[in-house]
């Protein structure tokens, strides 16, 4: 059974089908990594490295950007992305 | 499988035979609703507009006119008034459709008790009528269907909207009309419908509704985090309108687009369409409903029981916890995919068969709740010189 879904090849993040806690290990599908905090179910995983101002790529286009840096295993939401547009760049 | 409607003397299908029952005062609401309680079956719908319109006047008018003609519908009764406005409705409604439409007037009455009284005689009159009449062999092209979503979690753009996609897609291929709304809910996502345009102008023309609705956002200088991706949408892990956007654009499948529709305008020819629609749920589904829209099919990964009282609404639940823990408000589950048990061809293909069954009688749970929500959609900027702004300042 599958922990995470990667929907596109080209994308860096991946989607957990479980609740995950930190320390959980993703080994499927070429894909080796360890969750490094708490993410819940539906959210997104960082499954390569994401450099601040860089694109989030999901379904293999890109959703916003990252706002700061963001390390394989790192939870990325809100917290670590903005739109690209009708966003401002106000940190939350 | 076989389809069976309704044949409409204009041409068009319906899947259900309602009488409905149409306020056109907010003050007629409430008798509206005393009606369909009264009656042996009707169904009817209430708004809070008091005739007052400004800008928004031909969407008003359009909204309220094609409702009133929906081919699901064997005939409406209008409650009104005795007002120019509500003549220039009806004379909208009689252009739009033969749905036969009986106006009962207060300035007859003189008494909302009255009133009451002589709508649900002629309801029941009409619902007798309507009884009468038998469904007969449809072609595909009878299905006017539409695409919604509500209460999105990341689920959605992987498992419903997909799934609604490959069903949305087969039927466009056998002859039916599919319509996409929800503007800002393809925000971010629009370069890759107006790649699938039919022709360069109406792959021009989705990218124009995007950039309207945009430049009214930014004119109006509204910043609309707060409200997109909506908090719920944040707790099911979405975290940007466009990530929404991109997600949600998947219940249109990979079919291309004929057209662009503006709100609650019906399409001419079968395809699908894009709609320029609010991103609002009751709003959009009124827009559908006076487009013509005889089915729906209504994504949700929150859980939402909203329906529609002109068309069935089928609500497809978008992970498995929901939909088990909402099995009253649940029509099907597209969870299993995520769940790995099914395939997106084989949940699509059972939302099809859903489709068809829906159309031919079967009860979906929103009509067995007896959701009949109506919203019209006002105060949407939609002004020629918007468009110019949104050229203006348009990023490609």
């Amino acid at each position: 059974m599958r922990k995470v879904l990667v929907l596109n090849p080209t994308d860096n993040i991946a989607i957990c089908l479980a609740d995950m806690d930190a320390g959980t290990v993703i080994d499927q599908d070429n894909l080796k990594l360890t969750i490094t905090q708490k993410i819940p179910r539906g959210h997104k995983v960082a499954s390569k490295a994401v450099k601040k101002g860089e694109g989030i790529i999901k379904y293999g286009e890109r959703m916003g950007h990252a706002t700061k840096d963001i390390s394989v295993g790192e939870h990325v939401h809100t917290h670590n992305v903005l739109g690209d547009r009708l966003s401002t760049e106000v940190s939350q | 499988m076989s389809l069976t409607g309704y044949k409409r003397s204009d041409g068009r299908w319906g899947f259900r035979n309602h009488v409905l029952i149409l306020p056109l005062h907010q003050i007629l609401s409430a008798a509206a609703r005393d009606i369909e309680e009264q009656s042996n079956g009707a169904v009817a719908v209430s708004h809070d507009w008091s005739q007052m319109v400004e800008k928004d006047h031909e969407r008003l008018i359009h909204s309220l006119a094609g409702n009133a003609t929906n081919p699901n519908l064997y005939a409406t009764i209008l409650l009104r008034l005795g007002t120019p406005i509500e003549d220039e409705v009806i004379t909208r409604a009689k252009s739009y459709g033969k749905t036969k439409l009986v106006e009962i007037s207060l300035s007859d009455f003189k008494s909302l008790d009255k009133l009451t009284q002589a709508g649900v005689t002629e309801a029941n009159k009409l619902l007798t009528e309507a009884n009468n009449e038998q469904r007969v062999a449809a072609p595909f092209s009878a299905i006017v269907l539409g695409l919604e979503c509500g209460g999105s979690d990341a689920y959605s753009g992987i498992t419903a909207n997909p799934a609604l996609g490959v069903a949305s897609d087969k039927l466009v291929a056998q002859g039916a009309t599919s319509i996409l709304g929800e503007t800002m809910e393809i925000l971010g996502a629009e370069h890759l419908l107006a790649k699938r345009a039919i022709t360069k102008e109406v792959g021009q023309q989705i990218i124009d509704v995007v950039a309207r609705y945009e430049a009214s956002i930014n004119y109006e200088g509204i910043d609309i985090r707060g409200a997109q991706p909506s908090r719920g949408n944040i707790e099911g892990g979405l975290s940007t309108l466009e990530e929404k956007s991109l997600g949600a654009a998947k219940k249109a499948g990979n079919a291309q687009f004929t057209g662009v529709l503006e709100y609650a305008i019906a399409p001419t020819k079968a395809g699908l369409y894009f709609m320029d629609t609010p991103g609002h749920d009751i709003e959009q589904l009124t827009g559908f409903g006076a487009a013509g829209v005889n089915i729906t099919v209504f994504t949700t990964g929150r859980g939402t029981p909203t329906g529609s009282a002109v068309m069935p609404t089928i609500k497809v639940a978008t992970n498995t916890e929901m939909a088990t823990a909402i099995p009253d408000i649940i029509d099907l589950n597209s969870g299993t995919i995520a769940d790995g048990t099914q395939t997106l061809e084989e949940n699509g293909e059972e939302i099809y068969n859903l489709i068809l069954d829906v159309a031919n009688g079967q009860l979906t749970k929103a009509e067995l709740g007896g959701h009949h929500e109506f919203n019209l959609s006002r105060l949407y900027g939609s002004s020629d010189k918007l468009i110019s702004y949104a050229r203006s300042i348009h990023r490609t």
